[in-house]
């Protein structure tokens, strides 16, 4: 929904994030800028949009490349239990041990900067979550009767899993993709305030933040449109979220 | 109890492993990387021999191993420092800043939660709710700097960055303590809320004991596992924050020192500060786990 309206009035207002207007360097919100300029005379308005543009767009290809890896490993454990399960675990185990995005600081720093490196970087750390999600609702999902049923009827291995175990998995995954949307989107922003992710002329909320950081003493309106534009559309995400996971999670269904 | 430190020793030696390879994962050649296609041939020798890429994977691997466990991280590229002595001065300052955002977190988030549990379900505990959710939502690298701009910049009481005063760890202290708060008062009230309906609790209100002493003597202590765990699982959350608040607020702990050697691609340094903080929070964990044991004896039968 925010992404719709930041493409659409990027689109509709004919801002260019890019241009370049030397006199309005670092100007206070006004009628020229309505929001203010950046630090190189950009419209800080024209950014937030194609920031949240770019952060979206990681954050989908991210979710979906971590889902479809996550799931494939979880199924594979889940539904074969055993020797295999415990290795492949036990490499989940050792990302779980690099606590939140250090692994991903890591990953983006040896890559280098970069959108296409920092989706990679995000995408390597990003599966461990499904693949333990996945793994345990498999592997409680395998001796199902229904499952039973169908394997003693001949059923195939990749016809158990795709007919009878995923369907069921579909609602958890739904709301755990929404989950990881929205810290994929804080972990874009925190590798890009580090400087690691999206690189300039690209617009980034986290690289914005940053530079608001390094200017604020003398244009303290560029951080703080910044940080308040995040704070609303993090809010929005969670609450979104939260309404989304009601209508969906079974489990907390009272 | 064994089985569980058989799983850490296995868990260390893959984050060993994983550490050990980041620098395979450079694309294209790591030493043209580090030292710049301007590095004469010989100098690129030096480094390639110096870090033993010329030698076969297992063997660097071993050797890798073999002078970490003398504790030799190597030097750095650039000042040719060996890494043990700035991690030696960079770590203590990162231990302070966690321990007293933990001490924030605890003070704020565990009073904040008694008192949200005790006005369960009244307008205090919503709002108490309320803010605690939100607020942790809300990652380090916003909240630092809102604070620096309303309390260094407009209201100029701290010190916008550094580490020259003695007020300088407040504001970073803050951010990631005020994260923690949010996460403690949430779970404090939960499990207080879940504990003061238990029969014990009544027969102690039975008995004619002062509110008081119900709540802090009988329920808090019952309460206080599930606070322990949540403190000790989020210490691996601070420690990431610790990367993030200390860059932003010139803090010269191992987070900085990572974004730094990053900045300058000295990836011995990079390796070496991911390896320390990924093994302080195994060992956290660990702790964590043992404590819990330690004071809940149920846990032992339960495994």
């Amino acid at each position: 929904m925010f992404w719709l309206i930041a493409v659409v009035a990027g689109r509709l207002l004919q801002l260019n994030p890019n241009l370049i207007d030397l006199n309005a360097i670092l100007n206070a919100p006004g009628t020229a800028y309505l929001l203010g300029a950046d630090d190189l005379g950009r419209s800080i308005l024209a950014r937030l949009l194609r920031g949240v543009e770019v952060s979206f767009f990681v954050a989908i290809v991210v979710t979906g490349i971590t889902m479809f890896v996550g799931v494939f490993v979880g199924l594979v454990a889940g539904f074969y239990g055993g020797k295999i399960d415990r290795i492949l675990m036990q490499i989940t185990d050792i990302f779980l041990a690099f606590p939140g995005i250090l692994l991903a600081i890591a990953f983006s720093a040896v890559l280098g900067p970069g959108l296409v490196n920092l989706m990679i970087a995000l995408s390597m750390t990003g599966w461990v979550s499904y693949a333990r999600l996945t793994r345990g609702q498999a592997l409680g999902l395998r001796n199902r009767q229904h499952v039973l049923a169908a394997e003693s009827l001949g059923a195939s291995v990749p016809r158990m899993i795709f007919q009878h175990i995923l369907p069921l998995l579909a609602s958890v995954l739904v709301v755990e993709a929404t989950y990881s949307l929205a810290s994929v989107m804080i972990a874009e922003a925190s590798l890009s305030f580090l400087g690691l992710g999206i690189q300039s002329p690209d617009a980034s909320w986290g690289a914005m933040l940053r530079d608001g950081v390094r200017y604020m003493l003398f244009a303290p309106h560029y951080v703080l449109i910044v940080g308040l534009s995040l704070m609303s559309l993090i809010l929005a995400i969670n609450l979104g979220g939260d309404s989304l996971r009601d209508r969906l999670d079974v489990r907390t269904e009272k | 109890m064994l089985k569980h430190l058989f799983n850490t020793v296995i868990v260390v030696f893959g984050v060993l492993v994983l550490t050990f390879l980041l620098i395979h994962l450079v694309p294209g050649d790591p030493v043209e990387v580090m030292l710049g296609e301007s590095a004469s041939m010989a100098d690129r020798a030096q480094l390639r021999a110096d870090l033993g890429l010329d030698q076969p994977l297992i063997q660097q691997f071993g050797s890798y191993l073999a002078k970490l466990s003398h504790g030799d991280f190597g030097r750095s590229i650039h000042t040719q420092t060996p890494i043990i002595e700035l991690i030696k001065t960079r770590y203590p300052a990162t231990l302070k800043l966690a321990a007293l955002s933990l001490l924030i977190g605890m003070c704020i988030g565990i009073p904040l939660g008694i008192y949200a549990a005790l006005k369960a379900n009244h307008w205090q505990d919503l709002v108490v709710t309320l803010v605690s959710v939100r607020l942790s939502a809300m990652p380090a690298f916003w909240l630092g700097p809102m604070l620096m701009l309303i309390f260094a910049v407009w209201l100029g009481w701290l010190p916008v960055s550094g580490m020259e005063s003695n007020t300088s760890i407040i504001l970073p202290a803050l951010t990631l303590g005020f994260g923690l708060s949010a996460i403690l008062t949430r779970m404090t009230r939960t499990s207080l809320l879940e504990v003061l309906n238990d029969d014990y609790i009544r027969t102690a209100r039975a008995k004619g004991l002062s509110e008081r002493t119900v709540i802090l003597r009988h329920a808090l202590r019952a309460a206080l596992l599930p606070i322990i765990t949540i403190v000790g699982l989020q210490m691996g959350s601070l420690l990431a924050g610790t990367v993030i608040t200390e860059t932003i607020f010139s803090w010269d702990g191992i987070g900085r020192l990572l974004v730094e050697s990053i900045e300058k691609r000295d990836y011995p340094i990079t390796q070496s500060c991911v390896l320390i903080v990924a093994l302080s929070y195994v060992l956290v964990n660990l702790l964590t786990d043992s404590l819990y044991r330690f004071a809940d004896p149920r846990v032992k039968f339960a495994s």
